[in-house]
């Protein structure tokens, strides 16, 4: 217990705060362009540069903060990642207490996703999870799916994780969020749900994916349900709602 | 000068605490909202690289305590009134959190600074020496007395 950290918390910068901030950097930063006289081509352009992206910033802040394509990362703790037509991480969302400590420790915002990713992974706090027999899974929601997934299986950080790469869809997160969970970790669920009809999703709540996968493996080495499931790395994997 | 990509970061990732460290030495939202805006100017302009966000988010804390003690020097004319800048917040401060920060912002400021740094973003005293340029053992003493004052006033359970 922190008493002085509690009485504090709610003490934060509003949205209206930061606006008018970016707002005043940008008019400073157009005034001081007018005031200069004498710069060469190249810095021009790069200051244009700076003050269209700023004005996007801005002006289309509505656009830049709306997401278009979502990442769930699941170990135990599970992290949603929203990623704007940029590439860039605007909010995350964990589902668990793991993924909440997490996501407190590690600021992703803006970040582009890939290096959002990495921070993520190299972070200590999420290293303790990553243990030898942990799994690692990506789970991609998007119109660009394909070429995320890609660009995933092209890590090097995340092969030498051997992580799992899967893509899902829009109706598989709703449903995912209804229950409280990722929709990478539901996808899972709902792969092994095939395999095992007993199992619930509260049960799987408390699962880590490892413990997940150990069962689908287990359960598709007795032969009793066999798939032509699509994934994008290593061991088996599918669509939900495919 | 910044790229606008860095601007977004850094908007994110310290606001809160820019915020916050403006709260415990401004006197009202106005002078907040200035001193806010002159941190992020100077992060704008400010040239130098940064070894990490660990290193990044101390040049935020450390320009942020200046700039605050640079306005409340050379601009501010109001009287330091702490029952009004809890009021301004009231929406997100219970009665228990009101008392709190109520004594901690009666605190002179040097006491001030190295309570909201180690109570709320956890600095030990050897970083908190570094940010705010003093030797460590004054921060040690500091930290002391603070905690000593804060005792007296709210009673021995406050920590």
């Amino acid at each position: 217990m922190n008493p002085i950290r509690d009485s504090m918390k709610n003490i934060r910068a509003t949205e209206e705060l930061k606006q008018n901030t970016l707002q005043y950097l940008y008019e400073q930063e157009k005034r001081d362009c007018r005031t200069r006289t004498r710069l060469g081509v190249v810095r021009r352009l790069a200051l244009a540069a700076v003050s269209i992206l700023l004005l996007v910033g801005i002006g289309g802040y509505s656009v830049y903060r709306q997401p278009v394509s979502y990442i769930s990362v699941d170990v135990n703790p599970s992290i949603e990642l929203s990623v704007n037509r940029f590439g860039r991480v605007v909010s995350t969302e964990a589902f668990n207490n793991g993924g909440r400590d997490i996501a407190e420790r590690v600021p992703l915002r803006n970040l582009p996703y890939m290096q959002a990713i990495g921070r993520l992974l190299e972070d200590e706090s999420c290293l303790g999870f990553l243990r030898e027999d942990s799994i690692l899974v990506f789970t991609v929601v998007s119109d660009q799916a394909e070429k995320m997934i890609k660009e995933l299986n092209a890590s090097e950080l995340l092969k030498s994780h051997g992580a799992l790469t899967y893509t899902s869809d829009a109706s598989c997160m709703h449903e995912a969020h209804q229950h409280q969970m990722s929709f990478g970790k539901y996808r899972t669920y709902l792969e092994l749900l095939k395999y095992d009809g007993s199992v619930t999703i509260d049960d799987c709540h408390s699962m880590t994916m490892g413990e997940m996968r150990d069962k689908i493996d287990a359960c598709a080495h007795e032969g009793e349900w066999n798939t032509g499931e699509e994934k994008h790395n290593h061991g088996k994997g599918h669509e939900c709602n495919d | 000068m910044r790229s606008a990509e860095e601007i977004n970061f850094a908007m994110e990732a310290y606001a809160d605490m820019v915020r916050r460290i403006c709260f415990v030495h401004l006197k009202n939202r106005d002078d907040t909202e200035d001193v806010f805006q002159n941190v992020y100017m100077k992060y704008m302009l400010y040239e130098g690289s940064f070894e990490s966000y660990e290193h990044e988010k101390a040049w935020f804390a450390k320009v942020t305590i200046n700039a605050c003690t640079d306005w409340l020097r050379y601009f501010s004319r109001r009287k330091w009134v702490p029952l009004e800048v809890i009021s301004e917040e009231k929406e997100g401060i219970d009665d228990r959190s009101g008392e709190i920060l109520e004594v901690v912002l009666q605190l002179p400021e040097k006491y001030r600074n190295v309570i909201y740094l180690h109570y709320y973003e956890g600095y030990s005293a050897v970083e908190i020496a570094g940010i705010l340029g003093r030797k460590e053992n004054t921060i040690y003493t500091w930290l002391a007395r603070a905690k000593e004052l804060l005792r007296e006033r709210l009673g021995g359970e406050w920590v």
